[in-house]
This record gives structure tokens, C-alpha cells and sequence, in this order.
């Protein structure tokens, strides 16, 4: 029943033939489709990871931009309200001193005016008087007499129609 | 009535093999070719159906071989693959009527069993040089009678258990059908069903036996 002879060796051959025929065909398809999988998932993975980096980056930098440019915009909205309320400084000092200049320029020929209505009115107070007075009067006095007269008319004539003119 | 263990041999080359052993063989190796071809036919990067349960085996070989050999077990992956496939279908083989397994006659176990021990010392040699040789005088130098008496049992012990488990079941096969009348064939069912047990668990036990060899031979420290 036990007996030992060159069917060993046969068998030996035999499974060594059948291993190399089965890692041919069998063990190493599947192996090599597992590695390559595992690659490719690996590959993918590290992609992935390299392109949120990437993401992350961008996104940093266009954080970095913007908050750059809404500084420089702020920066620019405060200068320009700057020149703007220096200009309308500027105007509204300008406009007062017209104003003032304007004021006074009205006082100035408001006064004139008042100063040539009064010598008009004087004048005109003086023929009226005159000729009052030489129809009251009705006879010729001396020139020296009569310059006299007038001034003493007007001096009273002063002080009694100056105040209501004032 | 059926004669148990006697084999038919040809002298061929002035060398004596059974033949119905080697044809036996011959038949295995087909049948696990046909087998692994078709499972492989057709493999896809993106895995569905059939190709899932096939790499589901290969990784889980995969793992075992490095939790028990280390980095360098999956060298060994195409031929523990291969053991563990000719054996069991080798064991099952002899279940079929007409048919008997190539693992019934001692020289296919034996074989088998030398080989992986010429693997284990070989490689064992090759991967750790003039440490493997002093492990045999650990923990003291008169103990390499005993690591000795051990490395000689190992290929002896691999191979008759399995020879003797796969013999007796199909002896035992015999016997029942030749004890039992032919209106009774409950306990050869039953025999049967247990025998195909046996003959996974067996095909199991020396792949796994073979890896934890070869594992401690090769791993490293």
C-alpha cells in the first residue's frame, strides 16, 4: 500500500509545472489589476489632494486681492471726500468774502448815495429859501448881506432838518 | 471485490510510477487551469460580480501571507495559491466515483511535503545566510538534535497526515457501500458529507502548515 518510487518526482514536476502555469495565467493578472487599482486610487487621491491645495491657494490670494482693493478703494473714497470738503471750505470761504465785500461796497454807496441826496436836497433847500426870501424881503440887499443871511438860514436850517434827514 | 492500495505501475526509463496516480494529476492540473482561466478571463479596473469574489481571495491570501511570513511572503503568494488549489481539488477529486485523489498515494504527499521543506531550508538559507544555520543551536548547542529530530518530522508529519486522512476516507467510502445493503445509503451520505469536509479542511491545514514554515524561515526578525 505504501510504496515509495518515482511517482514522487513526477508529482514534484507535476506541481511545480502547475504553479508556473497558474501564476502565469492566474496569480498574476489579478495581482497586477489590484496594483494597478491601488495606483490609480492613490494617484487619484494625491490629484485630489494637490489640486485643493492648489484651490486653497487661489482662494487665498484672491482673498488677499480683494481685501487689498477694498482698502485701496476706501483709501480713495477718503480722498476724494477729503478734496471734496476742502473745496466746499474753500467755496463757502470764498462766497462769504464776496459777500462781505459785497456788503460792503452796498454800505459804501448806500452813503454816497445818502451824502449826494442830502448835498441835492441842500442845495435845493437853498434856491427855495432864496427865493423865498426875496419875495418876502422884496428889495435888494447887499451881496454881503445877503451871503449872511443865507448862511444864518441855513446854520438854523441845519440843526433842525439834519436830525429828521439822519 | 475492489482492491485497496494496489496500484498499477509502468516502467518507464527504467523508473517505476503508478500511473492511475499521474493521470489523476494530469486531471487536477487541468480542471484548476479551466478553473482560474475562466475566473481571470475577463478582468476589469472597475471590479464587479465574479472578478469581486476573486480578488476578495487573492487579498485575503494577500494578508495572511504577511501577517504570517512577513514582507517577503508575497513571493510565495503564486505557489501557496497554487498548493492550496491542487490540494483541494485533488481531495475532492477521489469523491467522485470512478475517480481517485492524487493525494492518496504517499508519493504525491511526500513530494509535496519535501518540496516545501526544500523551500523553507533553501530560502531560509538564501534570506538569512549563516543566522539560519545557528537558529538550529538556539538556545543551546545540544538542542540541534532535537531542532533536527523536528525538521525531519516536519515534512513526515505533513505528508502522512494528509495521505492517511484522504486514504481513509475513500477506503472508508468503499467499505460502507460494500457494508451497507443498497436501500440504505445514509451513513455512505453521511461519510460522504464528512469527507468533503475533511478534504477542505486538509487542503487548509498543509497550505497553512507549509506558510507557517516557510514563514519561519523567511521572516524577519
Amino acid at each position: 500500500m505504501i510504496e515509495l518510487n518515482a511517482t514522487m518526482i513526477a508529482q514534484v514536476i507535476n506541481f511545480l509545472i502547475l504553479a508556473a502555469i497558474l501564476r502565469a495565467v492566474a496569480y498574476e493578472p489579478v495581482a497586477k489589476l489590484l496594483k494597478q487599482r491601488s495606483d490609480k486610487i492613490q494617484n487619484s487621491l494625491d490629484k485630489a489632494e494637490a489640486d485643493k491645495k492648489a484651490a486653497e491657494e487661489t482662494l487665498a490670494q484672491y482673498k488677499a486681492q480683494l481685501a487689498d482693493a477694498q482698502k485701496k478703494a476706501q483709501a480713495i473714497v477718503e480722498k476724494a471726500e477729503l478734496t471734496a470738503r476742502k473745496e466746499r471750505e474753500a467755496l463757502v470761504a470764498e462766497t462769504k468774502q464776496e459777500i462781505d465785500k459785497m456788503k460792503e461796497n452796498a454800505k459804501v454807496e448806500i452813503q454816497n448815495e445818502r451824502n449826494r441826496a442830502f448835498e441835492q436836497m441842500k442845495s435845493e433847500i437853498v434856491s427855495l429859501s432864496l427865493a423865498a426870501a426875496e419875495k418876502i424881503v422884496a428889495k435888494n440887499l447887499t451881496s454881503k448881506e445877503n451871503d449872511k443871511l443865507i448862511n444864518e438860514f441855513i446854520s438854523g436850517l441845519n440843526k433842525d432838518m439834519l436830525d429828521d434827514v439822519k | 471485490m475492489e482492491e485497496i492500495g494496489v496500484r498499477e505501475t509502468v516502467r518507464f526509463l527504467g523508473l517505476t510510477f503508478n500511473v492511475e496516480t499521474i493521470l489523476m494529476t494530469w486531471l487536477v492540473m487541468i480542471i484548476v487551469i479551466t478553473i482560474s482561466c475562466l475566473a481571470v478571463r475577463s478582468l476589469k479596473l472597475v471590479p464587479c460580480g465574479w472578478q469581486n469574489f476573486i480578488e476578495m481571495i487573492v487579498e485575503w491570501l494577500h494578508d495572511q501571507m504577511e501577517a504570517m511570513m512577513g514582507r517577503r511572503g508575497k513571493l510565495f503568494a503564486p505557489f501557496i495559491v497554487s498548493l492550496f488549489l491542487f490540494l483541494l481539488t485533488s481531495n475532492l477529486l477521489g469523491l467522485i466515483p470512478f475517480l481517485e485523489s492524487p493525494t492518496n498515494d504517499l508519493n504525491t504527499t511526500l513530494g509535496l511535503a519535501l518540496l516545501v521543506i526544500f523551500l523553507v531550508h533553501f530560502f531560509g538559507l538564501y534570506f538569512k545566510g549563516g543566522h539560519y544555520i545557528a537558529h538550529f543551536f538556539q538556545p543551546v548547542a545540544p538542542f540541534v538534535v532535537i531542532n533536527l529530530i523536528e525538521e525531519i518530522a516536519k515534512p513526515i508529519t505533513l505528508a502522512f497526515r494528509l495521505f492517511g486522512n484522504i486514504l481513509a476516507g475513500e477506503i472508508l467510502i468503499i467499505v460502507l457501500l460494500h457494508l451497507m445493503p443498497i436501500w440504505m445509503p445514509v451513513p455512505s451520505v453521511v461519510w460522504l458529507a464528512f469527507s468533503i469536509f475533511i478534504s477542505c479542511v486538509h487542503a487548509v491545514i498543509f497550505t497553512m502548515l507549509s506558510m507557517a514554515y516557510l514563514g519561519n524561515a523567511v521572516k524577519e526578525d
